[in-house]
């Protein structure tokens, strides 16, 4: 089958943290957007780059301290920091309106690596989980005023590391060995589901490192973490979640991964192999990438896809939302990634 | 600050530290550290953490117990502070090409070179367990083992060009001499030399025209204040645009002369067809003279040279064999001596056309005046002699020979490090090809050009390979590669790279690699994370169980107690788990009022309840 996808590296000084597709156009295409640290000068920005050209940036935001997490809304960009602090800029990129919620006893103390925009009535809810056990929902933005809500405060008992929203009042989160919650606004800001995860074979328990929520079926998550785990959890069987990947699970094809999963995307271009019976209980396809350099489609019951194998670590990716063939990768060695998927991407045999 | 005892004394003697008068050490540099420690300061310790930062941690007398009535005050008991003692120095690469090559640039060809260096590591490995394992010396593997090398010496070498410097469009200016090509790098030159001396295998019978393909490359770099062909012609070509009779111009025929003795035929001819004698306007009375110039480009263009194929664009007429290049010379050169001593040059008016075709043909002859007079430095006297006057010496002692003639000829006090290190290669002599290398190309260059001198080279195998006792027990191979590890561990972007080269050192490796990953910080779960994964792919795993443990207790003592247990759990420390439930068990017992911290205590709990 002739593979039709290209793949450019473009060197990026520094270590890239984080990338994201914004939603806006720019002069020559699309935007992104890459959190990016100079250890030596131990400085952050966020960077706003083109995809013609990612190794010259067109604007940045300066940081107070490592990003840890990014997200894009349609009118805004916000991205946390390892020392607990929330930036919000809006979508012209114009860094004089940036609003920030500063860290501290009012807001999270240490790495927030939850950070999902959704919530609310207008969709425009910002929800963070930190490492320091906190749940915020944070409103506002865009006009100036930033209002952040505890949701929960967690005295440190757990460690949150993602957060993702499924509905204007309900959002999942996932941490370091607890597994996934599942949190529903209307029955008082609680955990109303809560699963530990499959996480394979000799292994007790995990870090979650990603969920996502596809839009459409949003009582299904999936769930990426260590020791190259990828399970999926629907919300009719709780305590049953689905392994769609992990070291030493049987019945599942060989493993995609054996090291972290960093992010997990469902993924809209690939389209599932068994169209015909398509039902509503098979988990669509999803893309992740690893630290040991893989960026690999992985479904159910088959053959994982791998799109790239680097020899150094993905820590990061997002696919186009108004693209989906196109994806952009943040590589360990100081270097940014766009694969642009041909026509035909099943898996072969 | 110890000095050094005098007498050879006891390991760990600490000797005061006496700044004589007039010492010709110069003071270390003083600095001052502010840690915001109340004074008195009653213990200071200091520790090297990762690279080039120094932790220094203060504390103050312990508060006595029950002083703390106020609580909530802030006083700063200890601080650790991190001091940052890097900026300047050895970095990767050495003295040339720090100027040419920026550090962001280096570190990708440093990430560029760990998979070729992983995968010939690899293959070396299974030659030798298949060598161990069959007991008979394979002499085809052997035989194929250098083409191996010459792969990875290609993929190396493509990471050093700079294809960022070449214009995208490029008008083709019909008065240009000299194209405008990517911008060379000594590195690359460097690297390129390396490869074609002791490599390439099927590059012996015409070594010498690969070495003039070489120099037309890297001209430019040879040296920084003399004269070089490159020079002089970048420097014609200025001039050219004002000049309106070319001919009369000296500096035009010097180019043209320096241009033919390195063989950059192309050059020549394209800058032969500037002469006045082509105008339109001029043709019918200089016809004689225009016939001349032109019988000058054609036997130019169609010099006979010992090689396979040509470059396009280049001019010459191959010749595959030595008595086809032999009967190719006679014949040729029969046309220049017949051109020489035509009638022509009596009816060409034009004097300075007239000296300057001659001394042309000259060169051509193999004239060794015209060619000293027309080079500018040794290395392209050398390689004028392996066009004009010796184009079959190959083998070592012959080109080095010739090397020591022509540096008598032509001295040079301004040299680049690639002149030390042809002269190095010449005389047969690795130790100062690896010297060169470590003077001015640093350590990346040393670490990767060993395999290449090793390739095909049985005394640089066992030079390299031997283990020497006044280092410690380990070889010179390791050594190298240890240093360029260092390097590598001294800046935090680069350091997951260095397992790779650690892991080649069979004496040190593991050992220094141990201690680089327990060195790391363990603040952040994301870089644990990393470090970890590279514990599992070394198989170090009482390393990442202590780095789970330092982990875990960092965490619990900062109040992040989910993560401490978490930590604790991957352990498998059951000691720790155990003394926590135990604790947590008495809190739920005591009165404690407060439902939701109950409900955390036991969610906590649930959480332990998988050790």
């Amino acid at each position: 089958m002739a593979d039709h996808s290209s793949f450019r590296r473009h060197p990026h000084p520094f270590s890239v943290d984080l990338v994201r597709w914004l939603p806006t156009f720019g002069s020559t295409g699309r935007l992104l957007a890459a959190a990016v640290h100079d250890p030596a000068a131990s400085s952050s920005h966020i960077h706003l780059l083109s995809v013609s050209d990612p190794s010259t940036p067109l604007t940045s935001l300066p940081l107070p301290s490592r990003a840890t997490a990014l997200r894009c809304s349609p009118s805004v960009l916000a991205a946390a920091t390892t020392s607990g602090s929330l930036h919000l800029l809006p979508s012209s990129f114009d860094t004089d309106s940036a609003v920030s919620v500063p860290s501290g006893a009012l807001f999270h103390v240490g790495p927030v690596r939850g950070l999902d925009c959704g919530g609310g009535t207008g969709g425009e809810e910002w929800v963070t989980a930190g490492e320091d056990g906190r749940v915020h929902v944070v409103a506002g933005g865009g006009d100036g005023r930033v209002v952040a809500r505890r949701v929960w405060e967690g005295k440190g008992m757990v460690g949150y590391q993602a957060a993702r929203w499924a509905s204007p009042a309900e959002f999942a989160t996932g941490g370091a060995g607890c597994g996934v919650q599942w949190w529903d606004r209307r029955k008082g800001d609680a955990v109303v589901v809560q699963c530990k995860g499959i996480w394979g074979h000799g292994i007790v328990t995990g870090m979650v490192h990603s969920i996502d929520i596809h839009p459409s079926r949003k009582h299904i998550c999936v769930v990426g973490g260590s020791s190259g785990t990828i399970f999926a959890w629907d919300l009719r069987w709780p305590q049953q979640p689905i392994p769609l990947s992990g070291v030493g699970l049987d019945g599942t094809a060989q493993p995609v991964c054996e090291s972290e999963v960093w992010e997990v995307l469902f993924d809209n271009y690939t389209q599932s192999s068994d169209i015909i019976s398509s039902a509503s209980t098979r988990i669509l396809p999803v893309m992740m990438c690893s630290e040991d350099g893989i960026l690999a489609v992985v479904e159910q019951d088959e053959r994982p896809l791998e799109l790239l194998v680097e020899p150094c670590a993905i820590n990061s990716f997002d696919i186009d939302p108004h693209n989906p063939s196109d994806v952009v990768c943040a590589l360990e060695w100081e270097s940014i990634g766009v694969l642009a998927r041909g026509r035909d991407t099943m898996a072969d045999e | 600050m110890p000095g050094v005892p005098t007498d050879g004394g006891a390991v760990g003697t600490v000797v005061p530290f006496s700044r004589e008068p007039g010492d010709a050490v110069a003071a270390p540099p003083v600095r001052t550290i502010r840690h915001g420690v109340a004074p008195p300061v009653s213990r200071v310790y200091v520790s090297f953490s990762s690279g080039n930062l120094l932790q220094v941690a203060c504390l103050g007398p312990p508060i006595p117990e029950g002083g703390g009535g106020r609580g909530a005050q802030e006083v700063a008991v200890g601080r650790v502070v991190e001091v940052n003692l890097g900026g300047g120095g050895s970095g990767p690469g050495g003295a040339d090409v720090e100027e040419e090559i920026d550090e962001a640039e280096m570190r990708r060809i440093q990430y560029g070179s760990v998979p070729a260096f992983a995968l010939l590591q690899s293959r070396k490995n299974a030659l030798a367990d298949a060598a161990a394992m069959s007991r008979v010396p394979s002499v085809s593997e052997h035989a194929e083992w250098w083409q191996y090398v010459l792969e990875y010496s290609k993929t190396i070498g493509s990471l050093l060009g700079n294809p960022d410097s070449l214009p995208a469009f490029m008008i083709d200016d019909p008065k240009t001499i000299l194209k405008d090509r990517e911008k060379p790098t000594s590195l690359k030159a460097s690297w390129e030399l390396l490869e074609i001396f002791f490599v390439d295998k099927q590059l012996k019978s015409w070594l010498p025209e690969r070495f003039v393909d070489w120099l037309a490359d890297y001209d430019s770099l040879l040296t920084k204040t003399e004269n070089t062909v490159y020079r002089t012609l970048t420097n014609f070509q200025k001039k050219l645009i004002n000049l309106q009779i070319v001919e009369d111009d000296p500096d035009y025929w010097n180019g043209l002369a320096a241009a033919l003795s390195v063989g950059w035929l192309d050059i020549v001819v394209n800058m032969l067809r500037f002469h006045g004698s082509y105008q339109l306007d001029q043709m019918d009375n200089r016809e004689t003279e225009n016939g001349l110039v032109e019988a000058v480009a054609v036997l130019v263009s169609t010099m006979p040279r010992m090689r396979p194929d040509l470059p396009t664009g280049k001019l010459g007429h191959c010749c595959k064999t030595r008595p086809d290049f032999i009967k190719a010379l006679e014949k040729w050169r029969g046309q220049v001596n017949k051109l020489e001593c035509s009638a022509f040059w009596i009816q060409c008016g034009h004097q300075k056309t007239r000296d300057g075709l001659k001394n042309l043909l000259h060169i051509m002859l193999g004239n060794i005046k015209n060619l000293t007079a027309a080079t500018s430095h040794w290395l392209e006297l050398f390689a004028s002699h392996f066009l004009y006057i010796r184009p079959f010496t190959v083998g070592f002692e012959g080109m080095n020979h010739l090397a020591q003639k022509c540096i008598q000829l032509k001295p040079s006090t301004d040299n680049s490090g690639l002149t030390g290190l042809l002269g190095g290669i010449l005389s047969e002599n690795p130790e100062v090809v690896l010297a060169e290398c470590t003077k001015s190309f640093g350590p990346w260059m040393v670490t990767h050009a060993m395999e290449l001198l090793t390739a095909d080279n049985d005394y640089a195998d066992m030079m390299l390979h031997e283990e020497r006792p006044n280092i410690g027990g380990i070889s010179l191979e390791e050594l190298h590669r240890l240093v360029y590890a260092q390097v590598l561990c001294s800046h935090s972007l680069t350091w997951q790279i260095a397992p790779t080269y650690l892991s080649s050192c069979l004496n040190q490796g593991l050992g220094l690699l141990e201690i680089l990953l327990l060195k790391q910080p363990i603040q952040d779960n994301r870089l644990v994370l990393k470090t970890l994964e590279i514990c599992r792919l070394y198989e170090l795993g009482n390393v990442s169980t202590n780095i789970m443990k330092i982990g875990g207790i960092y965490h619990w003592k900062h109040g992040r107690k989910g993560t401490g247990v978490y930590w604790f759990q991957q352990a498998h420390d059951k000691v720790r788990l155990d003394r926590i439930a135990l604790q947590l068990f008495e809190n739920i017992g005591k009165s404690v009022t407060d439902d939701s911290f109950k409900v955390l205590i036991s969610t906590l709990l649930y959480a332990l309840s998988f050790v």
